[in-house]
Formats: C-alpha cells, structure tokens, sequence
C-alpha cells in the first residue's frame, strides 16, 4: 500500500522519499533552492535529519544539506512504503 | 585586442581545473562549492594565437545574491565574452543545464559547452550520444576530464572556431506553456516600443519581469514609467492567482521539465540510485554526535601531525641558523657590520624562518581538508552551534581557512549568502590563529612551557575561537543586526586528495611566509635594530627602542608587559612574526634559540610569556588583513575590527594576568 501525505520537509524521517510540491519563505532562497535543482516536481530522498542540525537530502546525484529554517518551508508529498 | 573566453558554470564542476589546464596556471582548486570568489585572468595559446581567458566564481543562477555569484552574473549579463565556455558537470547534468538554459535565454549565442568529469559520469553509468547532444542543445559540446587533461585540445580547437565564427551556434531556448508564452509576447510588444529593444532580448527582460527580478524591474522602470509597469505587474498578480504559486517557481518548474526533455534524447544510459562510499562515510562524519567528535578528531589529528612531523624539521633549522651567525660573524671585523647581520638578519630573519617547515604542513593539513571533501561537512556538522552564536553555518569555512591566513579567509566570505553575515564573519575572522601567530605561539610556548607547551598552545588557541564566538554574539546584538541567512550548501564527493595537487597547493600558499620573511620581516628586523642600537645601544635606556616602548609601558604594565613586548607587539602589527624577530634582535645572539630562551626566561615569568602570546594573538589585525577587511567591507568596518581587537586585547591581557597573579598567590 502507497500512503501519500503532504508535510514539511524538517517532518520527513531519514531514508523516506517524496516530491516536493511547494516552496515558500523569502525569493533569495527560494532561488537558491531553485538553481540547485529543487523545484516543486522534483524527487528528493532524506539522507540525513537529526535536529537541530541541517537536513541532507539527495536530490538526482547531488546532495544538499538544508538548515532547518529553510526546510520547514519546503512542502513534500511524502510517500511511504 | 585579445579575443576574451570566460569560463561560467555551477560551482565546483571544475572551471578553474580547466582554467588552469586552458593557460597553464595554478590558481586554486579545492573541493568545496565557493573556492573561486574573484575574476582571475590567464593566457591560453593556441596556433600561435592568444587569448584572455576568464575564470569566474561559481553560480548556480543568474539570480544570485551573495557578492562572488554577482561577479559572475554581471559578466555574463555584460556580454564581455567573446566565448562562453559553459562548464557542466557531467555526473549532474539536469542541475547544470538549468544554469545553461538561463544563459542561452539572454540571446547567448557564442557559446561552447565543456562536459566535464566525464570520467565520473562513466563510473556512475552514465552514457551520452554526444552528437545528439550537440543537435539537441543546437551548441558544440566537448566532453572533458580537466583533471588528466582529457578533451582540452578538442575544446581550445572548438573555443578557437566558435570566436571566428567558424561554427555557426544555434541554441535551443525554453519553451513554456501556453499562457506563459503569451505574456511573454505581450510584455515584449510593450517593451519594443523603448531603447531597451537595442541593448536587450526581450524575451528574456519579460521573462524576468515574470519572476519579479528586482534588477530587471528597476531597469525596465526607468525606461516604461510607473503607469505601464504597474499594469504589468498587476496582470503577473492575476497569473500567479491563476497558478496559486509565484511565477518564479512556475517558470522554474517548466525549464525544468523541459531540460529533463531534452535530457532523455541525448542520455542513453541513466545512473542507478545506489548507496555509495560518500553516503556512508556521511553517515558518522555528519552524524549529530559522532559528527561532532569525528571534527574533533580530525582537526586534533591534523595539528598533532603538523607538529610532530614539523618540530624536529623546526629545530634543525633553528640550530643551522645558529651555526651559520657564529661562522659568518667570525669573518666580519666591522663590528657594526657584524651587528646587522648576525643580531638582526640572521637573529630576526632566521628565528623566523625556522618555522617554514611548521607553516608548510599546516598548509599541507589545510589543503587534505579543501580537496578531500570535508569542508562543507564541516559546515554542517557546526551549523547548529554556529547558529547558536548568531553566525550562520557556511561561515565555519572562513574560519578554518583563518588557520593558514586570515587573507584568502576574509575573501572567503563572499560566498556567503548575504552582506550581514560576510560584515559579522569578516569582523571576527581576524580571532582565529593564522599560521603567522601559530609560530608566535609555538615559540613562546616552547620556551616557557617545556613540558607543557602543547596544553599551552592548545588554550591560546581556545581562548581565541572561544572569543571568536563570543564576539559574534556580542557584535550581532548591538553592531550589526539582523539574522543569520538560511542555510544551504551542496555536498561534493569525497575525494582522495592527490599528492601532486596537496603539495603545490602548500607551495602556493606558504610562499607567502618565505617572501614575507624576505621583505617585510626582513625590513622589520632591520629597523628593530635600528632603533635597538642607536643612539646608544640597548641596556643605556637610551636608544630609540626603549624611547619608545617606555612610553607604551604605562598600558603594557597593566597586563604586566614590558617595553620590549610593547615593541615586538608594534612590529607584530606589519607581521606578527615580527613580535619574535624583535626578541631575536633585541637580545641579539644571532639566531640562537637556546641562548635566546635562557635570556628571555630571565626578563619574563611564564606568566608574562603567556599574556604576550595570547595579546599577540588577539590585537590589531595584520597589515595585511585589515585591508583585506577594508577592500571586501569597506573602510567603516575596517576601523571597527581592529579597534574591537585592539579593545577586546587588552582588556583580556589585563584579566588573564591580574587572574594568573591571583591564582599564582
Ligand atoms: N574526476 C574529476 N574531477 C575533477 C574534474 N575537474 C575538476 N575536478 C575536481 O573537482 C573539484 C572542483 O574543482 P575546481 O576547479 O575547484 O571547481 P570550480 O568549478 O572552479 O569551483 P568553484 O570555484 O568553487 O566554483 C576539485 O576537487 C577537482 O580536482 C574532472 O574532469 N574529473
Ligand atoms: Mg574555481
């Protein structure tokens, strides 16, 4: 069974995939976000979420590591297997 | 005038790797997001031709705010180019061609593309019909590994024929959907009609004006007047209700699916999602507790192996030196001569110089962090303490290049993301021990500390960063306001550094120590036996070293320093080896360590060496960094760093010494 949810992305668990669907919070980052291939649309993968520290995650073949403040404006499809 | 080629791309892909390899230079590469921060310039070669070539920062998009970022859009949006070279990592195409395509969008046309570490590419599994790729993207490509120097020969013949105009370049453009693409047409009708129709595509003014590009706006303003460009924002407000997004991440999103388009007609092969060698070495290394211990390990180790290795190397030089003022002495018979040279050439310049083997393996650690991968772990795993104290976590980077120099550190602060962070980590860059103070240090602890000089030098430096932090709390609450910019950074993969590049990196950058040593601690120690031996020599009370240094006394006193501190701390102001090569000449046995220690041990308690090492380590700024300060953040902020310094230096001085007599009894 596929269970799908809408969350933030500082409530995805590590190793859990989803798409990301939205981004909010301030243009500067957002763009940042953006030019680093992350966009509503693209799948990500939780590497690594361990607060208060930043959250890694795998986006195609790179991995970017995102502090908390930013990732909680970042809303992903979570699907759980 | 030369035909000028610039090389652009997302950071890290190898740009200035290829910098180097077009012109034969050796500018630096590490493996961290951010190494280049300025425009450097070189000559590449070809068939008896020349040309400029231009290495720029890294970008990820052309709407970029941190100060390296606008160095590279600006050029490129200045069309100073004759050729852009767009440099592509191979093994993350979709990123890269994002970057590509807002490159093409401005109308770009002399354009080729490098797709580099297309040695990685074939290790993750990645296949590429390079034709294709050519027809598809309407743009030569030439795959590349400018590490071995793959590829280089056919990209300069491709550079050569594009800037002749011998291969005619026709790039695709994005295409969005329907409506996008009819309020592009419309607000470029709008903007045909003024000057900006000459200097400008239009497509690419109204695809800004869509995702409200603040520069776009101002420029566009000054040319339509607030009516019209009111109503063409309003009419974007009434489209991003349409979408229930802003327009930004709608025109993303679109280039997006239409590079991945492309992409699936030129790549044949994908790479399978595996876990690889770097996602499990992350696992501890940015770990929240075994992160934590591992950066404590590593720098730990680091440092113990600059020592252990650079220590014996120091005092075999130390006693050459020695040997060598003793023989040369012997042959001089002009005693004034002699004075010069053996006390203040050799005693000043020579316990100096002694060090290089400690500085050179510092940089030689340095370098094992930049190209290994670890920097921006290092990041990571502080971001949190970082924040903590109001700094955000891609300003631990400057500061561990503060380790070798605070220069290149200071400059460092450009990637950071916005003007308040790079003001408040450039402000207290200048508190992490460089390599400079790092000799002061060890030399002081090694003469009164025998058996303690590592715990010794192990608190100076503690008491530094500690105060490093602390300022940044300090200065962020009452100087210079605002909060920490959100973090985020790419995380490269590991590498194992390879020899050849970790030992000329070290080169290039210790150097440095060797021509300071031959200039300005050369000029120094000159002038510190000068004022040493003249009018009357030191000891009278008259020569122009006491003069002077007596009259800073009432201040050095209080932290229980003497006239001579008071000068070495002048001198070490220029260079802070030259607090050292003061107490070299000053007691003038020409380069002598030995002799030195026991007539220092005799005018300073432990306590005292220790106010003098830490004082060194805390007041003004070098030359050098304070205008490193100046250049990057301006006069104002220049003054406020040394005078904090200078402030938090000497009220420390006095606390420490007052508290060491206290405890002393
Ligand atoms: N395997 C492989 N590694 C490469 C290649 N080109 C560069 N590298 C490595 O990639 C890393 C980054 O290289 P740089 O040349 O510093 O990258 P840059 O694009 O100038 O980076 P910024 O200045 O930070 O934007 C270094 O570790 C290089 O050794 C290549 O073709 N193949
Ligand atoms: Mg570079």
């Amino acid at each position: 069974m596929v269970m799908i949810m809408y969350v933030h992305l500082t409530h995805m668990n590590e190793g859990e995939e989803g798409v990301v669907v939205d981004i909010h919070g301030g243009i500067g980052a957002r763009q940042k976000l953006i030019g680093m291939g992350i966009t509503p649309g693209t799948r990500i993968r939780v590497l690594k979420s361990s607060p208060p520290g930043p959250i890694i995650i795998a986006v195609g073949s790179s991995r970017i590591a995102i502090g908390r403040g930013i990732a909680d404006k970042i809303i992903v499809r979570r699907e759980l297997r | 005038m030369k035909k000028v080629i610039a090389l652009a791309g997302n950071p890290n892909v190898g740009k200035t790797t290829l910098f180097n390899a077009l012109t034969g230079l050796r500018q630096h590469v590490g493996n961290w997001p951010g190494v280049t921060v300025e425009k450097k310039e070189g000559i590449m070669k070809y068939k008896g031709r020349e040309f400029l070539v231009v290495d720029l920062p890294g970008t990820y998009s052309l709407t970029a705010h941190s100060v390296d970022e606008l160095i590279a859009r600006n050029f490129i949006l200045n069309g100073n180019a004759d050729v852009i070279v767009d440099v592509v990592d191979s093994s993350c195409l979709m990123r890269n061609l994002f970057l590509t395509m807002e490159i093409l969008e401005m109308g770009v046309k002399n354009i080729v593309i490098a797709l580099n570490k297309i040695d990685l590419a074939e290790k993750k599994g990645i296949t590429f019909n390079f034709k294709k790729m050519e027809k598809v993207l309407g743009i030569p490509v030439v795959p590349t590994n400018a590490k071995d120097g793959t590829g280089i020969e056919d990209l300069k013949r491709k550079i050569v024929a594009v800037a002749d105009g011998r291969i005619t370049v026709n790039p695709v453009v994005p295409v969005y959907d329907d409506i996008i693409e009819r309020e592009i047409s419309h607000i470029s009708e709008i903007l045909k009609e003024t000057a900006l129709a000459e200097r400008y595509n239009l497509r690419w003014l109204a695809i800004k004006l869509l995702t409200r590009d603040e520069e776009v706006i101002k420029l566009v303003l000054s040319h339509l007047g607030h009516e019209k460009m009111d109503e063409i924002l309003h009419h974007i407000g009434e489209l991003e209700e349409h979408y229930k997004k802003s327009l930004d991440i709608i025109i993303a999103n679109q280039k997006y699916e239409f590079i991945d388009n492309l992409i699936h007609q030129f790549v044949t092969h994908f790479a399978e999602q595996k876990e690889t060698l770097t996602d499990q070495l992350d696992r501890i290394l940015t770990h929240p507790v075994y992160g934590m211990l591992s950066l404590l390990a590593i720098f730990y180790f680091l440092f113990k192996f600059v020592f252990t290795v650079g220590t014996p190397l120091q005092e075999s030089l130390d006693s050459f030196f020695g040997v060598l003022g003793d023989n040369i002495g012997r042959y001089i018979v002009n005693d004034t001569l002699r004075g010069l040279i053996v006390d203040g050439i050799i005693g000043g310049v020579g316990s100096v110089l002694s060090f290089f083997p400690l500085v050179f393996l510092l940089f030689v650690a340095m370098s094992l962090l930049e190209d290994s991968g670890y920097m921006a772990r290092a990041a990571v795993v502080m971001e949190r303490i970082m924040r903590k104290f109001n700094l955000p976590g891609k300003s631990f980077i400057p500061m561990v290049l503060a380790f070798g120099c605070n220069v290149p550190a200071v400059m460092a602060t450009r990637a950071l993301d916005d003007e308040r962070d790079r003001i408040l980590t450039m402000i207290i860059n200048p508190l992490v021990p460089c390599s400079a103070r790092m000799v002061v240090i060890t030399f002081l602890a090694g003469v009164f500390f025998e058996r303690h000089k590592a715990l010794v030098a192990i608190s100076i430096y503690a008491i530094s960063l500690g105060l490093a932090l602390i300022s940044a709390l300090i200065l962020s609450r009452f100087v210079i306001k605002g909060e920490e910019s959100p973090f985020i950074i790419e995380l490269p993969d590991y590498l194992i550094p390879s020899w050849k590049s970790v030992v000329i990196h070290s080169w290039e950058r210790s150097k440095e120590f060797l021509k300071k040593a031959g200039t300005v601690i050369l000029a120094g120690a000159v002038a510190i036996w000068y004022l040493s031996n003249y009018p009357q020599p030191v000891g009278t009370g008259l020569s122009y070293a006491e003069i002077i240094g007596r009259a800073l006394e009432p201040v050095t006193k209080l932290m229980g320093l003497d006239w001579k501190a008071a000068v070495s701390l002048i001198f070490g102001i220029i260079a802070k080896e030259n607090v050292i090569a003061t107490y070299g000449v000053i007691y003038g046995i020409g380069g002598n360590e030995e002799a030195l220690g026991v007539l220092m041990r005799q005018a300073m308690s432990p306590l005292q060496a220790f106010v003098l090492s830490l004082v060194t380590t805390l007041y003004l700024p070098c030359i050098a960094t304070i205008a490193a300060i100046r250049a990057e953040g301006g006069t104002k902020w220049a003054l406020v760093a040394s005078l904090y310094n200078l402030i938090l230096a000497t009220v420390i001085g006095i606390l420490v010494y007052h508290l060491g007599l206290f405890i002393m009894g």
